[in-house]
């Protein structure tokens, strides 16, 4: 509900503030104001700027002229870091799995909280409300909190050092809050669509697949996209149950590359590209996504 | 014998209206099931057994030996784990205060569509989405202290004394620590923020400027009480997400120097997958987990409070 009324008013809210001039516009703070928003703006994108530009450049060009531009523009380093040729880290590999778990957190995540969304949204079934009560509470608990039985669990079921175990472990720890956005979603959603396919003799699973899904590719998308960013960046489990070098994931790969300046040429620009091999992704999808993300985020914090 | 009849009647109504409920709500469970299911095993489950694991002394391998409440005794006494406590708990002020406090600045100067103000809105939300691995590697290359960014550039201007060790010094590392993940997450309050501002009513902007108030008061007066909702919810998030550091302390510190930023959730990892004690880890698991509820039943009560009030 909270999330419905949200989004009506800040779109609203953004066509009126176009319309408007700032009721700062003729404030004595108004330089005050800019400088600020400038020089916040580029401590939050120099270290970024930093990041890509070490990429490309020698250690001793990082060390001792750290504001240098690169001399060559050239892949070298990304191919090195992907093959692993010279880091003996096959970050090309770590990048796979890393989008594999994603891949799979996502479908097997989103599949069992729209499912289990919409039954509480539409069902009227004894234990709806402790599910949601439960729910809720989840979302109160640090995962730290769950680490150790669920280390030795994962291992009693084989499945250390699994990507799969690894994205069971994913899916359970986003699901609460997934389920919980999906259901208020659909309590929202007009029923008269799935009423008349039941008449038509439609399954609840049928009226699930072949109306409700497709309807709602919109918010299922949206809940997706809010959950990427964590799912990517997650370090704690992946270090916990993956011991084994071939199934790290890349911010564990990250973590554990520790590189030691200035032994060979190029080192540290290594450990940038890897950096960066993990950023640009993420880059890219902001900037393909940055309404849907900045919603997105709004709506989970709203909740 | 009517009343005999109607009474079986009855029963034989209500076991079949039993029955149809019962085949009513059968699909739903079978909606629910695979995510009940999941979360009961890999959430509910490992949150018991850690709470009863803490009442033991287990090595991982081998028999577990109830202790009772050896474990939280043995905690008390522990200068590591109030270190880690306290550490955390300033971790859980100082950053959400900071970085709420320009995410409100920041939503609040960036609502008015400046000139170039989705530049800025980006700039600020970039760092958000990286993960934080990355942002702590990198900040640990800039902090580093013969060669990183900041000393170099304070050597460079002349200010050779205020180069630091910033993360081998135990005065600052924390600080140093706290700042990345400032840093980071000043663009999630901001960009919440700003939605929160875009929907306050602009007749109620025309009524504040009809009554000649000055950016102050707007700012005090009008805007920080109608967002008020929004800014508690992030604060919590915001606390929440403070209390449970990790990836910045692995890679930055690793908790040290001297324990000086050793915090609840890295002194868990160290305990029971370092060290092997499980037992102890899970009491420690146990606090972390109690300190998280009651910032967010705190929360929630607050919230509720306030609603009844008004």
């Amino acid at each position: 509900m909270a999330v419905d009324k949200l989004a009506s008013r800040s779109t609203e809210g953004s066509a009126r503030a176009h319309r408007t001039p700032g009721w700062w516009a003729g404030s004595s703070l108004r330089p005050i104001i800019y400088g600020l928003l400038v020089v916040g703006a580029l401590v939050q994108v120099y270290p970024i700027f930093f990041l890509l530009m070490n990429t490309l450049k020698t250690d001793t060009q990082i060390l001792n002229t750290p504001f240098s531009l690169p001399t060559s523009l050239s892949l070298a380093p990304f191919v090195d870091v992907w093959t692993g040729e010279r880091t003996g880290m096959f970050f090309g590999r770590y990048f796979f799995n890393s989008v594999i778990v994603l891949a799979a957190t996502l479908v097997l995540m989103l599949s069992i909280s729209c499912l289990c969304g919409y039954a509480m949204a539409r069902g009227q079934f004894p234990g709806n409300g402790t599910l949601h009560q439960a729910l809720l509470l989840s979302l109160a608990v640090p995962a730290h909190a769950l680490a150790i039985p669920l280390y030795f669990f994962v291992g009693s079921l084989g499945l250390r050092n699994s990507l799969f175990g690894l994205t069971l472990v994913y899916a359970a720890l986003g699901a609460p809050f997934t389920i919980i956005l999906m259901r208020a979603y659909f309590m929202h959603m007009p029923v008269e669509l799935e009423e008349a396919a039941r008449i038509d003799g439609c399954g609840r699973l049928g009226v699930f697949l072949r109306i409700v899904v497709p309807i709602s590719r919109g918010p299922i998308a949206g809940m997706a996209i809010i959950n990427i960013n964590w799912i990517w960046s997650e370090l704690f489990f992946s270090l916990i149950l993956m011991n084994k070098a071939d199934v790290r994931t890349l911010p564990l790969a990250i973590a554990l590359y520790k590189p030691a300046p200035m032994t060979v040429e190029t080192v540290l620009g290594l450990q940038y590209a890897a950096m960066a091999l993990a950023t640009i992704p993420v880059l890219i999808l902001f900037f393909l996504f940055q309404r849907q993300i900045a919603s997105g985020m709004t709506m989970g914090a709203f909740k | 014998m009517a009343t005999v009849n109607s009474r079986q009647g009855e029963r034989a109504a209500g076991g079949s209206r039993l029955i149809r409920n019962f085949r009513n709500a059968l699909p739903w469970y079978l909606f629910i099931a695979p995510a009940s299911l999941m979360l009961l095993a890999l959430m509910a489950y490992p949150l018991f057994d850690t709470l009863r694991l803490s009442l033991f002394k287990w090595g991982g391998l081998g028999p577990q030996t109830f202790i009772g409440m050896r474990n939280f005794s043995k905690l008390f006494g522990d200068e590591v784990f109030w270190r880690a406590l306290s550490n955390s708990l300033i971790f859980a002020i100082v950053v959400p205060f900071v970085t709420v406090s320009i995410g409100l600045f920041l939503g609040v100067a960036i609502s008015r569509r400046m000139k170039g103000w989705q530049i800025y809105r980006i700039a600020f939300f970039i760092p958000v989405m990286m993960s934080g691995v990355v942002v702590a590697t990198l900040w640990a290359n800039m902090f580093e202290y013969n060669h990183g960014l900041f000393n170099t550039v304070l050597r460079g201007i002349g200010l050779e004394g205020l180069a630091q060790n910033w993360l081998g010094d135990r005065n600052v590392a924390l600080m140093s620590v706290m700042l990345v993940p400032i840093w980071q997450s000043v663009g999630f309050p901001m960009i919440v923020l700003l939605a929160a501002v875009e929907g306050i009513p602009q007749e109620m902007h025309d009524a504040a400027t009809m009554d000649g108030v000055n950016e102050w008061q707007r700012i005090w007066g009008l805007i920080v009480p109608l967002i008020k909702p929004v800014l508690a919810s992030i604060t919590m998030l915001s606390i929440i997400g403070a209390m449970k550091v990790f990836d910045i302390v692995l890679v930055m510190t690793k908790g040290g120097p001297a324990f000086s930023t050793q915090v609840l959730g890295y002194y868990l990892f160290e305990t029971a997958f370092r060290s092997g004690n499980f037992g102890y880890g899970s009491a420690i698991a146990v606090v972390m987990f109690a300190v998280v509820f009651a910032v967010a039943y705190g929360y929630v009560r607050g919230v509720r409070i306030e609603s009844v009030e008004h």
